[in-house]
């Protein structure tokens, strides 16, 4: 669209359920899949134990016999990078016996910076640069944040911003909808204390508009923190305040919530979306948004049809 | 300027919460079907003829449905598969007596489509090989003259008759499908090549290609894991469906353990300077399998495999 954002595509749609998506062969076809529709990166979910396969850097290592084997598979199947790795430093490592670490506490700072060293390292060897990370937990288990937390969470990011930039990877914050950050305010104090040399800001246009927000109106509030595109429609916007309810991951994202959603998101271009994507990219063209643009389509019921149609979207009306 | 471009025949089906439909069954499935194909590469579409009814009510006009194929990144319709159930009775190719009705009939169809630039009509040059053995040199006679007569009557249309051979097909060996094309008109009937069908009756399809190459107006690229070892060919009352070999013959090309030498088949083509559309076609793909995938998986394999070879 400007000569340098290109498109990738977040595999994670594959994974529905811990024990799916785990023999090699499901992988490749996935990723011809993915070359197909013409995208040439993709976004990978950190994971944990021997059923994630493509979790860390480690278990690709030991499923692939190292970084490098696994990155010559992807650029014969036509995939130039793993543009970005996604990472949640709330979620438990079993390999580092971590139960889950939260950056709303200082004390587990280093940790978090500790521990994204090999996706890191991973990322700078496969043409990456992107580290989207969670920034803050789900708002119904933090509660309100006062801006002594914010600034907590933002020193967090800091630090784990510093430990990647040596490596050319940025820290990117990506507000899901269940994330306290889904939020304008406390969005805006994230924003504003953290670095915006070592932490930039993962727009997903979906998970904005379930939480409320709307996604072009906060690239136009934050074009110069945007350094990292997640693309993907939705029907619904929360407005019963679901996301704030206890258990919101199981009770709204998995049940449905009290409205009996099958599916909160779709493909781009599915009718009656919500997200106004010509609008943002007018706004991502007028500034030669340089950087990766990650289609994504969890929920979905056939992969391949997702990838397909937002290929088609991406090429035949975002002229991507 | 690339020598290939790529079509896409169409079996295909969604996957939809009231269970697996075609295409056809709204208007929502058929904007899905063409983004799909259009989003791996696609610029042409096969379908069977009979289609044009249910296209006709959804979009006013077959002319209307390919203007809408356009506005989706669709070129054009390439081929049609003629959709006739043979017959001796009313309509079967070794039936002499059954030749008017096919000829006329499928005038007819062709009137139909006659204002969109139409490039083959493929047909199953005989019926089914348990319905027309013992397979003798008459009734393949009888067959090359029935096709004889409709492709003179296609050419009017600017359409080629093509004969496709399917494993089950009384026209189905080597020996026999090269008697069919010495006895037929080249002006009138061609060969259309495909890849899986041949294999599976034992028939190397790049040989057969490298002798009919003059007489070859087009191919369905699929592959197969299978040879007929049963006589499935022969298997009453159905042999692509219902033979006890296996339920599945057909898979995407790329395919693990695929029997398709499809870069051979390719350096053939090159050498022989084919050039226009070749047809992707993976019919049964659901079975076991998804079509959404095969698609895209056929569409890399023709993008990074096959264009290294030839494009």
């Amino acid at each position: 669209m400007t000569g340098t954002a290109r498109l990738g595509y977040a595999i994670n749609q594959w994974k529905p359920n811990f024990d799916d998506f785990t023999r090699r062969e499901q992988h490749v076809r996935a990723l011809k899949v993915i070359a197909a529709c013409g995208f040439t990166g993709i976004e990978l979910r950190a994971g944990t134990g021997r059923w994630d396969p493509l979790g860390r850097p480690a278990s690709i290592a030991a499923n692939y016999g190292s970084a490098a084997a696994f990155i010559q598979l992807l650029r014969q199947i036509g995939i130039e990078a793993v543009c970005s790795w996604y990472f949640d430093p709330g979620e438990p490592i079993g390999e580092e016996l971590s139960p889950g670490r939260s950056v709303l506490d200082a004390a587990d700072h280093k940790a978090i910076a500790e521990s994204v060293k090999p996706f890191t390292e991973f990322l700078a060897l496969s043409g990456g640069s992107r580290l989207v990370v969670r920034p803050l937990p789900s708002a119904w288990q933090t509660g309100e944040l006062g801006a002594g937390a914010l600034a907590t969470a933002a020193d967090g990011w800091n630090q784990v911003g510093a430990a990647t930039a040596g490596l050319g990877v940025r820290v990117s914050l990506h507000a899901d909808c269940l994330s306290a950050a889904a939020d304008a305010s406390a969005l805006d104090a994230l924003l504003e204390d953290t670095d915006p040399a070592l932490v930039g800001l993962t727009l997903d246009t979906a998970e904005l508009t379930l939480a409320g927000l709307d996604p072009v109106a906060v690239y136009r509030r934050h074009r110069d923190r945007v350094d990292h595109v997640h693309l993907k429609d939705t029907h619904h916007v929360d407005e019963a305040g679901e996301r704030l309810r206890p258990h919101a991951e199981a009770a709204m994202l998995q049940a449905g919530g009290a409205r009996g959603i099958d599916r909160w998101f779709c493909e781009c271009g599915t009718p009656g979306g919500l997200v106004d994507f010509p609008a943002l990219l007018h706004e991502l063209r007028a500034d030669h948004y340089p950087g990766w643009l990650v289609f994504e389509s969890e929920q979905t019921p056939n992969p391949a049809r997702s990838v397909m149609l937002n290929g088609w979207y991406a090429r035949q009306v975002l002229r991507l | 300027m690339s020598a290939l471009r790529w079509s896409y025949m169409d079996h295909w089906r969604a996957d939809t919460p009231r269970g697996p439909m075609t295409q056809y069954g709204s208007r929502r499935l058929m904007d899905d079907f063409v983004k799909q194909v259009s989003a791996v590469g696609f610029q042409g579409l096969d379908m069977f003829d009979f289609q044009i009814y249910g296209l006709t009510q959804m979009f006013g006009s077959i002319e209307k449905y390919q203007e809408y194929l356009q506005d989706h990144g669709i070129t054009k319709i390439v081929n049609l598969f003629r959709g006739i159930m043979y017959d001796p009775r009313v309509t079967d190719p070794h039936v002499r007596a059954t030749h008017d009705e096919i000829v006329e009939s499928t005038r007819r169809m062709l009137g139909m489509w006659e204002n969109l630039q139409i490039e083959n009509l493929i047909v199953m040059p005989a019926s089914l090989y348990p319905d027309t053995a013992p397979v003798i040199d008459d009734k393949i006679k009888a067959a090359a003259e029935c096709w004889n007569r409709v492709g003179e009557m296609s050419a009017g249309f600017g359409v080629r008759t093509t004969g496709h051979h399917e494993f089950f097909c009384a026209i189905r060996t080597e020996r026999d499908i090269l008697k069919f094309y010495e006895w037929t008109d080249p002006r009138y009937v061609s060969f259309f090549c495909d890849t899986a069908q041949h294999c599976i009756a034992g028939v190397d399809p790049v040989a057969l290609y490298q002798q009919l190459h003059g007489r070859c107006s087009g191919f369905h690229f699929k592959d197969t894991r299978e040879v007929d070892t049963t006589q499935a060919f022969a298997h009453r009352p159905d042999a692509e469906l219902m033979a006890p070999q296996t339920a599945r013959w057909f898979y995407e090309m790329g395919t693990e353990a695929g029997l398709v030498d499809f870069p051979r088949l390719m350096r053939a083509l090159a050498e022989h300077e084919f050039t226009g559309w070749i047809t992707v076609e993976h019919d049964k793909a659901n079975i076991g399998g998804d079509y959404a995938e095969s698609t895209a998986l056929a569409m890399w394999y023709a993008k990074h495999v096959l264009a290294e070879v030839y494009s």
